[in-house]
């Protein structure tokens, strides 16, 4: 028995249901306030479940705004947005690990640098950059930053997940003439699965809730990802709360779908996945 | 000539790990490089495999340069200690990996990896994943990887320190009979002086960066080359005296010292000692007495601690070395 079972004994079982609770109330909250009639006053305490309970507000939500089609450019976006920023920041913490000594920590220090720096600092730069290429009003801004790994962190996720893997590994894959690509296709990444599928859930996150990104480069309504639609929903009718709510679970759920699916990587060891017999 | 290694000097920052090796595996032979650790011997086999450049020197594999080509350009195969198995393959996928790879035609591959694992005699295990393998199966796995290459030379690094006793001398002898099966030189590293005696056809035994000797097993166990290897070589080690005590012994050459192996000092001489301790290792005792040496004697004739006991050396098993260079003195 490990100590933290010992210290906890029969504790353990509650407190993990107690922060459970924690964590899935406002979840609860959202939907049942979904399930209000829409137009009703919000009630004054906490309601568990409304009375009567009416699913009103979805068709509601999908009618005030075009909330079908800004599911779908999120989606479109989404898609466009995590393969290439797995790919890429997978290619880059591989390349940072192959690298020779020097130049991989002049990389890190820059990664570290990159990271460091907020993305309001560079909205305005991006923004003229965008418009000067004549890539406003399009997804090219949205998606382009996955062509650079999307975020220096997750190349920096890769390459320390990449540094955890034996050197001996990549010394034989070196002697039996296996070129970096291959390397990374058929050894490196079948052994940081957990990770990739971390990054991939993470970068889906970052391009699903991105609303900066799309009210600064998307006019066209047509264009529109769901966070500008809930916004434009927000503005036509403002104190529809179970509208707004349906809304918001029609944004969440595909977010809490992507983690139930993701969670078996998570949850379920690959003993393949592990090294020296683990 | 298969390897040969000619002035190779490697530094690690201010750290010299090589200092102008200089050593042969001959065709078809297994040369063990022995030494304690971080005497630079792992260092030499990764320069040799071309996974450390060289900073002077020159390495050549059947007479073709090879010192500044890539590691696969080597055609060499390497066993690591930790056996360096991809955790995702199975036994069979990591053994025809390298194959695969290179685009090798699939029914070579199934043919190579066949071949391999029947002389390793693992091939029941090869849909098994190294994690479902014990620790001799999965160096067996890492054997056939190599051998499935059938490369010029083979580099074993340690690989049998991960097992355990019982196992390690199974493989020391199955390693044995792969060499003579497949008659290919290789070059093999250990610290393990048992291991280095019983398996090579040649011992180099190395010490800070440097080749101190290199001979049969039997040559460096009784004629070694100086001090350093005398001490290495030989559980317990060898019993060094000064010229002043020496002299009880024997005669002994100006500005050397006597070296006795355990098992050369014998208790029926003349020189009156103690016995401090007696440590029995199965059939051999060994026996501690005043002055810091040690005999082994049969455990059945062993004396008793507190026993007064006279020690000898017969000349033939004296060894002299030069007190200045600790080089060995006379033949």
């Amino acid at each position: 028995m490990r100590a933290g079972e010992r210290r906890f004994g029969g504790l353990r079982q509650p407190l993990a249901v107690a922060l459970a609770v924690l964590f899935v109330l406002p979840l609860w909250f959202l939907v049942a306030g979904s399930l209000r009639e829409p137009g009703t006053v919000p009630p004054r305490t906490p309601e568990l479940l409304p009375s009567p309970l009416s699913t009103a507000a979805y068709p509601d939500a999908f009618d005030l705004v075009d909330l079908g089609r800004y599911l779908l450019n999120s989606l479109a976006v989404a898609a466009l947005t995590v393969p290439p920023a797995v790919l890429v920041a997978s290619w880059a913490g591989f390349a940072l690990l192959l690298l020779a000594g020097r130049t991989r920590l002049v990389l890190l220090a820059v990664s570290f640098a990159a990271l460091m720096i907020p993305v309001t600092a560079l909205l305005v730069p991006r923004f003229t950059l965008y418009r000067w290429l004549g890539l406003t009003d399009t997804w090219v801004p949205l998606v382009a930053p996955a062509l650079l790994g999307l975020s220096p962190f997750y190349v920096l996720l890769f390459y320390w997940s990449f540094r955890r893997l034996p050197s001996e590994l990549i010394e034989a894959a070196r002697l039996e003439d296996v070129r970096p690509f291959t390397m990374w296709r058929r050894l490196a990444m079948p052994l940081v699965r957990p990770v990739t599928v971390a990054v991939a859930l993470l970068a889906f996150i970052a391009s699903w809730g991105n609303f900066l990104d799309p009210l600064v480069y998307l006019f066209d309504p047509d264009l529109y990802t769901l966070p500008l639609g809930l916004r434009s929903l927000a503005v036509l009718d403002r104190t529809n709360y179970p509208v707004l709510l349906a809304a918001a679970v029609v944004a969440t759920a595909p977010v809490v779908l992507a983690f139930a699916v993701a969670q078996r990587f998570f949850l379920h060891e690959d003993r393949g996945a592990g090294w020296l017999g683990r | 000539m298969s390897v040969v290694v000619e002035g190779l000097e490697k530094r690690f920052g201010s750290v010299v790990a090589l200092r102008g090796v200089t050593l042969e595996a001959r065709d078809g032979e297994l040369l063990v490089v022995v030494g304690p650790s971080g005497c630079g011997k792992s260092t030499l086999l990764r320069c040799i495999a071309g996974l450390e450049a060289v900073d002077e020197g020159t390495i050549s594999i059947r007479g073709r340069d090879v010192t500044r080509t890539r590691p696969a350009e080597r055609n060499v195969s390497m066993v690591f200690q930790s056996y360096a198995l991809f955790p995702h393959l199975t036994a069979g996928e990591n053994i025809g990996f390298g194959l695969v790879v290179r685009e090798t035609p699939k029914a070579e591959v199934r043919r190579r990896v066949a071949d391999a694992v029947a002389l390793v005699g693992i091939a029941h295990l090869v849909e098994r994943r190294p994690y479902e393998l014990s620790g001799g199966e999965r160096q067996r796995v890492a054997l056939a990887r190599a051998l499935v290459r059938e490369p010029e030379a083979y580099l074993l690094d340690e690989p049998l320190s991960n097992l355990d006793a019982g196992t390690r001398v199974e493989m020391r002898t199955e390693l044995r009979r792969l060499h003579r099966q497949v008659g290919a030189t290789m070059v093999y590293v250990t610290h393990d002086q048992i291991e280095a005696l019983t398996l090579a056809d040649r011992v180099a035994v190395m010490h800070a960066g440097r080749v101190r000797q290199v001979g049969t097993p039997d040559e460096v166990y009784r004629r070694p080359a100086d001090r350093i290897v005398a001490a290495f070589l030989g559980t317990p080690r060898m019993n060094f005296l000064a010229a002043t005590d020496a002299g009880a012994f024997l005669a002994i050459p100006e500005g050397s010292e006597l070296g006795v192996r355990p098992e050369h000092l014998r208790l029926d001489g003349d020189v009156p000692a103690r016995v401090e301790l007696v440590e029995v290792a199965g059939g051999d005792a060994y026996v501690h007495v005043t002055g810091g040496l040690v005999a082994r004697v049969p455990a059945d004739a062993r004396p008793n601690e507190g026993d007064e006991v006279r020690l000898g050396v017969r000349g033939a098993d004296a060894h002299f070395f030069d007190v200045a260079t600790g080089e060995r003195v006379g033949s």
